[in-house]
């Protein structure tokens, strides 16, 4: 018994680290050494550093799950809807190339996203816990296919959508992209399928 | 992960409970709107460029002076180039090593060019490019330049920053970034940029749309 406990403390304590690892890495491109990197590539940018910035908040989150806090968020967001449309939000603003060249140049913008995307993630982790898989769909069903759309645009236009960076830079973030958006489709395929399988 | 689907507690209950829920994803969608209906010019610009444009096209911008050089080794200020025949300026930013889009560029001001030797309009409008590499492009490179691309003087002029130390402040006023490609190359956003003789801002057209630029040039020489 002592040993399951120690063993539960000590995976909370892996989590919680790795949450704290991915916030801190995706923090750490926006300052210098490490802002070289997201200032010369778009890939850094929007294929590295906005995921691991919603990857930090969505585990930011679950290493919250029972807290007060959550418990507290929960009744502004019951079935989660408060947080996938919040999300959504966040999300659609940061695919605008505007905004992309926007944190590049303004202090405040980068300021912004960090904090905007990061609380996008905690919302969605928050919102997936909580909300009826049709729900989910509302939101996957969005952003998967605007992540592969806008994938497959960027490697195929001729046009430089940010000013901040070089063509060749949009056509690599593009397959990422695309690559990301199947990835989390089939992710949350495997999340929804597996435990319906167990159940039977 | 393996929560997705067993929805907590606090999420089962329904009625009045919702109204919280309600009101605030409400609030989320509509302030979520509102930033990006702000954020694109309502819904017109979703890059940089798309915004510049609309900017400049509602509230001509006025340039501020800057030294220049030409290719006889001569300087002027920007002000002074510009005022001096009362012509409309169609302006592009090059730098003269460039083999992409400047050479697209440069194409463009050809035809214009001719266009204006045609029609006549050498009093009316003028081409002028200039180059945001001066450390690069000396008297030498800018009258290299000018022999490449068949620069008619009546017509098109070619001028550098006298000074580096400039560089920054031009690309700010027009709005142009620069960023650094592979080969020692730079890329940058390239456009027709009509300035009138007292040195306001008022359009930036597609390097591909030169018609639509001289029309433009033309209605504000008038």
């Amino acid at each position: 018994m002592i040993n399951l406990l120690k063993s539960a403390v000590l995976q909370r304590r892996a989590s919680n680290s790795f949450a704290l690892l991915v916030s801190a890495t995706a923090l750490a491109l926006s300052l210098p050494p490490l802002r070289a990197l997201i200032e010369q590539s778009m890939l850094w940018h929007m294929a590295i550093q906005m995921p691991l910035l919603v990857l930090g908040g969505w585990l930011a989150m679950r290493a919250l799950a029972g807290h007060r806090l959550a418990q507290r968020l929960a009744r502004w967001n019951r079935y989660g809807l408060t947080g996938l449309i919040a999300a959504q939000a966040i999300f659609a603003y940061w695919m605008l190339p505007l905004a992309i060249d926007r944190a590049i140049v303004l202090p405040l913008a980068d300021g912004q996203k960090l904090v905007s995307l990061f609380a996008c993630g905690a919302l969605l982790q928050h919102s997936f816990a909580r909300s009826p898989v049709a729900l989910q769909l509302f939101f996957v069903g969005y952003a998967v296919p605007m992540m592969i759309w806008l994938g497959f645009y960027f490697t195929s236009t001729d046009l430089r959508l940010c000013n901040a960076y070089s063509l060749e830079s949009q056509v690599r973030t593009g397959r990422l992209l695309v690559a990301w958006g199947l990835a989390l489709g089939a992710l949350w395929l495997w999340a929804v399928l597996r435990p319906a399988r167990s159940r039977h | 992960m393996a929560k997705i689907s067993n929805p907590d507690p606090a999420s089962t209950g329904s009625g009045a409970g919702l109204f919280l829920t309600f009101g605030a994803s409400l609030a989320a969608l509509l302030i979520g709107l509102v930033v990006i209906f702000a954020a694109t010019d309502k819904g017109h610009a979703f890059t940089t460029e798309a915004l510049r444009r609309g900017e400049v096209e509602r509230q001509p911008q006025v340039i501020p002076d800057f030294a220049l050089q030409n290719g006889a080794g001569g300087s002027s200020a920007l002000r002074q180039l510009l005022a001096g025949d009362k012509k409309i300026w169609i302006v592009d930013f090059v730098y003269t090593r460039c083999q992409t889009v400047c050479t697209s560029l440069g194409s463009s001001f050809q035809q214009l060019q001719l266009q204006i030797q045609q029609r006549g309009l050498q009093g009316r409008v003028g081409l002028l490019s200039v180059s945001f590499d001066p450390v690069n492009d000396d008297a030498q490179a800018l009258r290299d330049y000018a022999t490449r691309m068949r620069l008619d003087p009546q017509v098109w002029r070619i001028v550098t920053l006298a000074s580096v130390q400039d560089r920054r402040r031009l690309l700010d006023a027009f709005g142009i970034m620069v960023v650094p490609a592979p080969l020692g190359e730079f890329e940058h956003n390239a456009a027709l940029h009509v300035v009138t003789h007292d040195g306001r801002l008022v359009s930036i057209i597609d390097y591909q749309a030169q018609a639509l630029a001289l029309d433009t040039a033309l209605a504000w020489s008038q």
